[in-house]
């Protein structure tokens, strides 16, 4: 068998909302569930199992999201691999996890608690798309300017897109401010051309109106 | 006068300083998947159902389907240059169309963008595309005339303004000649027509065109056209589109005439849009709102109360049925709609009966309100000879001996479908077919062979024209058969029988 995986679909570009919607279920219920049994800082043993068993050995990922093994065989080797090294709290959500089947969604899972822990404390992520990269100085008056205009702690999340030609663009959530150079540019020539249409009519209207000269 | 160029670049470099930019904001999403002319986008939380969105690349869709996690929207235009990831804003407005008499002579496609290499249509209106159809207050019966110049038509299924008249048939039965033959009978009446081509052949589009062009009737006449290579939501909007352009100039009083040619291809263009978008598919794979597709559609089609103006919208949508199969879904769905149907038959056609329109079982639900006075009076015996004359006509082909009555009633018959006939493209004014039916009903056609009838009436009418003016012009003018009118016009067709004879 070789060593490259089988590629039986392409890759997505973003993720599958409805697959984000079950993660966003589990996340919550991850963190409730801590909560009640009053656990600290649940996150922790996530990221670790995550980041350090699961992106360091891709196999034994494979192996527990891989459908050619039963459920079964799949809770024993949790029950052999996982459980003597983790907390029980962590077992049980890994168990439930295989259980119902929903293993690989695990690192989704993680981000959106990233995300709820987050906007728990007030923060909330924000997009800032430049034409070029922000100094220091610059981010920190935009995220204290945001800060009094938006009313919570932002992150910002920083891309470069030399298309914008200045000026930036802010996203928060859904919804967006563009002032870029690019986008005042296009209203700039849209005005120009209507401009010049109503010109044209103007001149047009001579010739069928002609009293009005 | 010439232009100085300072002139040009001082107003451009006016304009610039003058601008100042607005920040825009604007809800986003992005698609998630796209094909076929659809797309599936994540985020837009504060769409409405069909609110206009735009994609990155200027491409305008319509939000369609409002699921739990994504939004579905149908692409109107290229979906082949949006990719997954692509950004769409959402613009918090509905869907909608330029209207005003910019457009009259143009050729548009169903969002308005000029087709025709004329240059930008300059208008400032725009209407959406989807509007409630006038209430009941808002109406009054319908009841004057609007004229096809198609004398099967006008004799015995008469449509009225405002009327929504169906014309169904198979393929190549003279759907859509008809519906040209009324546009081009609006000349001179002030009646707006809209003519929507929604799923057509482009070459035939652009025959239709042609001749509106050729006889001058692209003057009063907007076409919209959305050809079979168009995706699937351009073809299933062109004939709202249609509507919105029609209703502008029924709100402001004017009469207004629209062509949906045709139906069935929006009705497939909308199955195919549903099925992409997992809507449930019920009989025939068709949504089960394609009933309410397209009864909101013709709803629009009205006349006005005198408060709102008096205007109307005249519908003429077409149908094409399979091998004469009216019991289909969408047949079925829309003569139910409509106020009648002129129903168009391949056997007439090959026999040469054409226009082919079976009069036995085409119907119109405003009848005789919609008739001149004129007409009215003597299109009522042409119904009855006309179905005495069916009935005979099954035993004449069994080569029984005939008593003389019979076989007269069948010589007048014979001569009656002769001179229904009419060529297309030469519409005839209402008079005319009122003194052409009168004249046959009345027997001043029997003498003449029933293969010389069509140049006989040619001949009458010319002779109408040169010798009796005074009483046509009467005729035109008052439009009704008063006894003076009629005693001048059998006059007319006795001097006109004599002259015939004495040909021979």
């Amino acid at each position: 068998m070789s060593d490259q995986r089988l590629k039986t679909r392409p890759d997505s570009v973003l993720e599958d909302p409805g697959a984000l919607a079950v993660a966003g279920l589990y996340a919550r219920s991850y963190l409730t569930a801590a909560q009640q049994n009053s656990i600290q800082q649940p996150q922790d043993e996530m990221n670790s199992f995550v980041d350090e068993v699961l992106v360091g050995y891709p196999e034994f990922a494979e192996l527990l999201t891989s459908d050619v093994i039963s459920r079964e065989d799949k809770l024993g080797i949790v029950e052999r691999i996982i459980v003597p090294r983790s907390s029980e709290f962590f077992a049980n959500f890994v168990r439930v996890l295989i259980r119902h089947g929903r293993f690989g969604l695990i690192s989704l899972i993680r981000r959106v608690m990233v995300k709820i822990q987050e906007e728990a404390a007030g923060k909330r992520r924000v997009g800032v798309r430049t034409a070029r990269s922000l100094s220091d100085e610059s981010k920190r008056l935009l995220s204290d300017e945001l800060k009094i205009k938006l009313g919570f702690e932002p992150i910002l999340q920083e891309s470069v897109d030399e298309s914008l030609i200045g000026g930036l663009i802010i996203q928060v959530g859904d919804t967006v401010y563009d002032s870029s150079l690019r986008s005042r540019l296009k209203q700039l020539s849209g005005r120009l051309v209507e401009k010049a249409l109503n010109e044209i009519q103007i001149g047009r209207d001579r010739f069928s109106h002609p009293e009005r000269d | 006068m010439k232009f100085k160029s300072d002139e040009i670049a001082s107003v451009i470099q006016k304009e610039i300083e003058d601008f100042r930019g607005q920040m825009q904001t604007a809800e986003v999403g992005r698609v998630i998947e796209v094909g076929d002319g659809i797309a599936r986008c994540t985020g837009l939380s504060t769409a409405m159902s069909g609110e206009m969105v735009e994609f990155s690349n200027g491409t305008r869709g319509l939000a369609f389907n409002l699921e739990e996690n994504s939004v579905g929207v149908v692409i109107l235009g290229d979906y082949l240059r949006i990719q997954e990831g692509d950004e769409v804003k959402s613009t918090g407005q509905l869907l909608s169309v330029p209207v005003g008499e910019a457009l009259l002579g143009r050729v548009v496609d169903p969002l308005g963008n000029p087709m025709d290499g004329k240059g930008p249509v300059l208008t400032s209106e725009r209407r959406p595309l989807e509007t409630a159809a006038p209430g009941v207050a808002g109406r009054q019966p319908v009841k004057e005339p609007l004229q096809t110049g198609i004398k099967a038509i006008d004799a015995m299924t008469p449509i009225g303004r405002g009327q929504r008249e169906l014309i169904i048939g198979d393929r190549k039965t003279g759907k859509t000649a008809i519906a040209i033959d009324t546009i081009l009978n609006q000349k001179g009446t002030g009646v707006i027509c809209v003519y929507v081509a929604c799923g057509q052949r482009a070459a035939s589009v652009a025959g239709v065109v042609e001749i509106l062009r050729e006889n001058g009737a692209l003057d009063y006449t907007i076409v919209v056209a959305s050809s079979s290579s168009d995706p699937a939501p351009v073809q299933y909007i062109a004939p709202y589109a249609g509507a919105a352009m029609a209703e502008y100039f029924m709100y402001q009083g004017k009469h207004t005439l629209v062509v949906y040619d045709d139906l069935s291809k929006q009705a497939i263009a909308y199955r195919q849009l549903s099925l992409l978008m997992r809507r449930p598919p019920g009989r025939e794979a068709f949504p089960g709102d394609v009933f309410y597709c397209h009864s909101r559609l013709l709803e629009r089609a009205a006349k006005l109360s005198a408060e709102l103006g008096g205007g109307s919208m005249t519908a003429l949508p077409i149908i094409e049925t399979l091998e004469g199969e009216v019991s289909a879904y969408i047949p079925t769905n829309v003569i139910s709609i409509t106020d009648g149907q002129i129903y168009l038959e391949p056997d007439l056609f090959w026999k040469g009966i054409r226009p082919a329109i079976n009069v036995g079982i085409s119907v119109s639900r405003v009848g005789g309100n919609a008739q001149t006075k004129a007409m009215k009076k003597i299109a009522g015996s042409l119904r009855l000879d006309l179905a005495a004359f069916r009935e005979l006509e099954a035993f004449a082909q069994l080569g029984t001996e005939l008593d003389k009555a019979t076989q007269s009633q069948l010589d007048r018959g014979y001569r009656m479908v002769e001179l229904l006939k009419q060529r297309q493209f030469g519409p005839l004014h209402v008079a005319d077919q009122v003194i052409t039916i009168y004249a046959g009903t009345k027997g001043y056609f029997d003498k003449v062979p029933v293969k010389n009838v069509q140049a006989a009436e040619k001949e009458l009418h010319e002779f109408i024209r040169t010798e009796h003016a005074d009483m046509r012009d009467k005729l035109v003018e008052q439009a009704a058969l008063t006894d003076e009118i009629e005693g001048a016009l059998k006059k007319a067709l006795e001097a006109f029988v004599a002259r015939q004879a004495s040909k021979v």
